[in-house]
């Protein structure tokens, strides 16, 4: 896969640890980041993935 | 003979329903009254005489509790003949079947009577129970008695549910053959069973002579660690029962954190007098719902607080409580209980969802590749394998019995008792009359 690039700032992105705020839990996750923005990448793989097999996990009563 | 109705501060009606007589069941109109912090429901009828009965003993903080909920409408002498009047919003999210009306023990708190001369059902006739389940998609099965261990072909039940539909068979037990026998816990788990609901009241022997008539500590002891060798979920089921074990909430609690995953939470029961239990009780002799919560409170050292635990979103708000957490290494915490929304539909759905999360809590599951204990469990990864092994629920369910049975929350029951291929609420099923 050719490397992901930002939309807005057209500088590569960089894998980055991430915080993000998920169904009222804060979870980290590394993710590509734009280096300048700041801008956030969810892989398609990460969101059909782990992300919706937490969601599951946490789906209340 | 009445129960004199005590005389108190300036009260307001909270609410009307129904009820039932405690001494002939008669279904009579009951009102809730309140004087602010404490909430009795208050029923008179024309022979026997007026009634009150504590409910709820908490005030504004426990307001979620009381948002306004649909009113049911349901036959005006429910629960006369109950038997699927159709009229009950919610759907069955756990089907209880008695398996046998024998029992091990001859506890004074049990719901159930113990019959010990009533006939078990066949094999055959537990096949078409668990199959006229399955027509109805109700495929979570407690398997319930008297005590189902005492039948020595319960491994044969639990794997003719399989075959019925049943994709979780839970099995409600004291756990004393569970630990004297550990093959026999053997063959229940290679049978398909998936949890124990185990009758789990303290920590300590006095709590037991009281309560079940024998100190059966060390058996409780073993048969969690029978099952957690054996990757039988247990979820502990403490009766709390004032003046006898409401002192031991705390450590309960911190005994089965200590053990998880292989106990997978605690199932309060405040009690409740049916069965065998056909004296009039005092308030004296009943704790509420709000007191549970505080005593969670008060005595896990700050571990846990009322806000961690939301009102039953299955059943009525005031039928029960739950709470979702993640144990972590070292005795911390994950709290995921959200927040409760009393617009979300308690029907349609609600006793699915209730399904999926008790399921996915109460299994043990097992990860090949779980993270290590200095795993940081905010990492998604790590956080996903370890909600599946170490999720643990703190729930409580408040049964309601001939002195406090208030129809509004029986309509909403999704725990139904099944025979006969109908089911009917729980507190439904095993009222029974004062004495």
């Amino acid at each position: 896969m050719s490397a992901l690039k930002c939309v807005k700032c057209g500088v590569e992105l960089k894998p980055k640890k991430t915080m993000f705020e998920y169904l009222g839990n804060t979870f980290s996750h590394e993710v590509p980041v734009c280096p300048e923005c700041g801008e956030a990448y969810i892989p398609q793989e990460l969101a059909e993935g782990r992300m919706r097999e937490v969601e599951e996990q946490l789906e209340d009563k | 003979m009445s129960v004199a109705v005590k005389p108190g501060a300036p009260l307001r009606v909270a609410s009307r329903t129904r009820s039932v007589c405690p001494v002939c069941l008669a279904a009579v109109d009951a009102r809730i009254v309140t004087d602010g912090e404490n909430y009795w429901l208050r029923k008179s009828c024309a022979e026997h005489g007026a009634f009150s009965a504590i409910v709820w003993r908490g005030g504004g903080e426990f307001a979620d509790w009381w948002l306004p909920t649909p009113k049911p409408t349901v036959p005006r002498d429910c629960p006369a003949d109950c038997a699927d009047c159709g009229e009950h919003p919610q759907g069955t999210c756990c089907a209880l079947v008695e398996v046998t009306p024998r029992c091990n023990l001859r506890c004074p708190v049990c719901f159930a009577d113990a019959g010990d001369g009533a006939a078990e059902p066949t094999l055959g006739e537990l096949e078409r129970e668990f199959r006229s389940l399955a027509e109805n998609g109700n495929t979570f099965v407690q398997l319930s008695g008297g005590e189902p261990t005492v039948r020595d072909d319960l491994p044969e039940i639990v794997a003719l549910a399989r075959v019925c539909g049943m994709e979780t068979v839970q099995i409600n037990s004291n756990g004393l053959r569970l630990a004297r026998e550990p093959d026999f816990a053997a063959k229940l788990a290679d049978a398909g069973a998936d949890f124990i609901f185990m009758q789990f009241d303290g920590t300590r022997p006095d709590i037991y002579e009281k309560l079940r008539g024998a100190d059966v500590l060390a058996d409780k002891l073993r048969a969690v660690e029978v099952c957690a060798r054996l990757k039988l979920g247990v979820t502990l089921v403490p009766t709390v029962v004032p003046g006898v074990n409401d002192d031991d909430v705390g450590g309960i609690i911190d005994f089965a954190l200590s053990n998880s995953p292989a106990v997978r939470g605690v199932h309060f029961q405040p009690v409740s007098y049916f069965g065998r239990n056909i004296a009039a009780p005092e308030d004296g002799d009943r704790i509420t719902l709000p007191e549970v919560l505080r005593k969670i409170e008060e005595q896990t050292a700050g571990k846990l607080k009322i806000r961690d635990f939301v009102p039953s979103g299955c059943d009525h708000p005031r039928c029960g409580f739950h709470g979702d957490f993640v144990v972590l290494p070292r005795g911390g915490l994950i709290k995921l209980t959200k927040k409760y929304d009393p617009q979300a539909p308690c029907c349609g759905d609600a006793h699915l969802k209730n399904r999926n999360f008790v399921s996915r809590r109460w299994k043990r599951a097992e990860d090949a590749d779980a993270p290590s204990d200095d795993a940081d469990f905010t990492e998604l990864e790590s956080f996903a394998s370890r909600v599946r092994t170490h999720g643990f629920t703190i729930t409580a369910m408040a049964f309601q019995d001939a002195w406090t049975l208030d129809r509004d929350r029986l309509a909403r029951c999704s725990l139904h008792v099944a025979k006969n291929g109908r089911t009917v609420p729980f507190c439904a099923k095993y009222l029974t009359a004062q004495c």
